[in-house]
């Protein structure tokens, strides 16, 4: 299990770099800007930097899917299949990986906001202004929602299961399409829409669970609960599948 | 070595290991390979490798020690009585080329003593 | 040891193996022969359980062939399959690392007598550099079953017999040698056995010595036999 987490490690790690050196420079930017006083800059630093926190984890996810596709469907799969492994750990160690990936991540990028948000308080005069413009962003997305760590904190943990949920979804359709129909016509197609009835059902449950939940905080934790639940949900189907009908 | 790949390959090796014996390249009582050996010297099965032995054995070329490998026959009589059969095996296949070629013994027999000159 | 049981693997529009009998035993080296298209890499993958057969059975000492039999099968495909970041040292590692019968120190003699080394990309090597990689990096296995698909295409003539040669290395008594290739010639001397499959399914079983003494024909001339003199690729 240590050696294929290895290996998935090791597959993803050239995206996981080039997510990392474009929040370097966006970082760069960003104390340029606050520490020369030059508010363009520091704008761009804070854009960039709250669009890589979102776009570097949905890329993680999204290049641990496409290279769960080329596992299954290209020669490589030798390496993985001709291995003394069962689907359980092979598939586990790709879902704990990316898992670990995205929660790291999302650790990172949320400890990285909280140092940057401190670098601001430190420099009055800017922090104001961009404290009301995160504040009515977030607005937009929930009403409830409130600026307090706590809450950001569940959000975060919201979020990122939320995603690793839908990653877990995309892997069901990925091993679907291979294994049940691989090499028929619209087989791509069949599995993209497959992934679509998994997600909205996926959310349906998430929706109908946090339902009765009243306080925002304990919405979000309940929310990524089940998120979390159903990504393993969608983990014992999907090895189902492959070891009874994956043929590589 | 290249066989040829219609007759027994065992007996192609076993003829060469007959020739061996008989030139004193493989003299009386010396070690012969061991069945793998033979097998990579020769390129060939290692269960070919194997009948060779057998076959050499039950002809009484070679004699296996036990746990100590396998020994070329120190019983002289039955190596010159090899060379015999060897040269009469070359003698037929040379027999028999000639009358394909259509010559009468005579013309063999005159061929031969022209050579030798 | 590894055996099949009317093993049957239909694809979508074709059946590539159509109720293949047969029971290999250890200590022998078996040639599997036919033309293109015939099963033998099919079979080949199910033996390996890359491929799940449609019916029938695939059974490594009598049971059948999964995760257990991995660790005593080597399968070595036609195609190469190593991650595009891998070094040949890459690869031995990582077979190090998911093979207890693999051996680092015969894996890079191996690469030596093939003339490759450990530092070289595997994405950047030749066909026949790669074709000597890959059997490399299996025949540093100490396993039970050799599978090995086309050992010899691409291959120059001087690697061929080094190859050869590093086969003949590893049979043994325990150990079932199982190749496929076109280059039937090439199989002539280290086969002892023979299996001819034509159309999905097993035509013949053959011992090879037997066939030469008792019809004076060769493996290729049994093979032309049995598949047409047109078909016959040399």
């Amino acid at each position: 299990m240590k050696n294929l987490m290895k290996y998935e490690f090791r597959k993803t790690l050239f995206t996981k770099l080039m997510v990392l050196g474009l929040t370097a420079m966006a970082q760069i930017a960003f104390l340029i800007g606050l520490y020369g006083d030059n508010e363009r800059v520091l704008a761009a630093g804070v854009v960039l930097l709250t669009l890589l926190a979102f776009g570097g984890i949905t890329v993680i996810g999204l290049a641990s899917v496409v290279i769960l596709h080329r596992d299954m469907n290209t020669k490589q799969s030798y390496m993985l299949f001709m291995t003394p492994n069962s689907s359980y750990k092979i598939l586990g160690a790709k879902m704990l990986e990316n898992g670990l990936s995205i929660l790291l991540c999302g650790a990172f990028f949320f400890a990285l906001g909280a140092l940057d948000i401190t670098l601001l308080f430190g420099r009055q005069g800017l922090l104001n202004e961009l404290w009301n413009t995160l504040r009515e962003m977030l607005q937009t997305i929930d009403s409830r929602i409130t600026l307090d760590y706590p809450t950001m904190l569940a959000l975060t943990a919201n979020i990122l299961a939320t995603w690793i949920s839908t990653v877990s979804c995309a892997y069901l359709g990925v091993v679907i399409s291979t294994a049940l129909f691989s090499g028929r016509r619209w087989s791509g197609f069949v599995s993209f829409l497959i992934i679509l009835a998994l997600l909205w059902l996926t959310g349906f449950i998430q929706l109908k669970g946090t339902a009765p939940i009243e306080a925002v905080r304990t919405v979000f934790l309940v929310d990524a609960a089940i998120a979390m639940g159903l990504s393993a949900v969608m983990y014992l189907v999907t090895v189902q599948i492959m070891e009874r009908k994956l043929s590589v | 070595m290249d066989f040829e790949p219609n007759r027994p390959i065992w007996l192609q090796v076993m003829n060469a290991l007959e020739t061996d014996i008989v030139t004193g390249r493989r003299p009386p009582g010396d070690k012969l390979p061991g069945g793998r050996e033979l097998a990579l010297h020769y390129s060939i099965n290692p269960n070919t490798a194997a009948r060779v032995y057998q076959e050499l054995e039950k002809a009484g070329l070679c004699e296996t020690r036990r746990g100590l490998g396998t020994y070329v026959t120190e019983d002289q009589t039955r190596i010159r009585a090899l060379r015999m059969e060897l040269a009469q095996n070359a003698a037929r296949d040379f027999l028999n080329r000639m009358e394909t070629l259509g010559l009468s013994p005579a013309e063999i027999s005159a061929l031969l003593w022209k050579q030798e000159e | 040891m590894l055996e099949s049981r009317n093993i049957v693997k239909k694809f979508l529009n074709k059946t590539a193996v159509d109720g293949i009998s047969v029971k290999l035993s250890p200590g022998r080296v078996y040639a599997m022969l036919g033309p293109n298209g015939s099963g033998k890499t099919t079979w080949m993958k199910m033996a390996a359980g890359l491929i799940k057969p449609t019916s029938g059975e695939m059974l490594y000492e009598g049971t059948p062939v999964g995760i257990e039999s991995r660790k005593h099968i080597t399968y070595m495909s036609t195609e190469p399959y190593f991650y595009t970041w891998m070094t040949a040292g890459d690869a031995g590692r990582y077979y190090a690392d998911f093979f207890e019968d693999f051996h680092m120190d015969s894996y890079l003699s191996l690469l030596e007598r093939m003339e490759l080394r450990p530092e070289m990309k595997t994405r950047s090597l030749s066909s026949g550099m790669m074709a000597k990689m890959k059997i490399a990096v299996t025949l540093a296995r100490d396993a039970r079953v050799y599978l090995l698909d086309e050992p010899f295409n691409g291959i120059d003539l001087l690697a061929r017999d080094e190859i050869r040669q590093t086969i003949l290395e590893r049979a043994g008594e325990d150990k079932t040698m199982m190749l496929s290739s076109h280059l039937v010639e090439e199989m002539e001397a280290i086969a002892d056995t023979a299996l001819f499959i034509k159309d999905g399914r097993l035509a013949e079983e053959a011992d090879l010595e037997a066939l030469r003494t008792e019809r004076g024909l060769s493996m290729a001339d049994r093979y032309r036999e049995i598949y047409g003199h047109t078909e016959v690729r040399a």
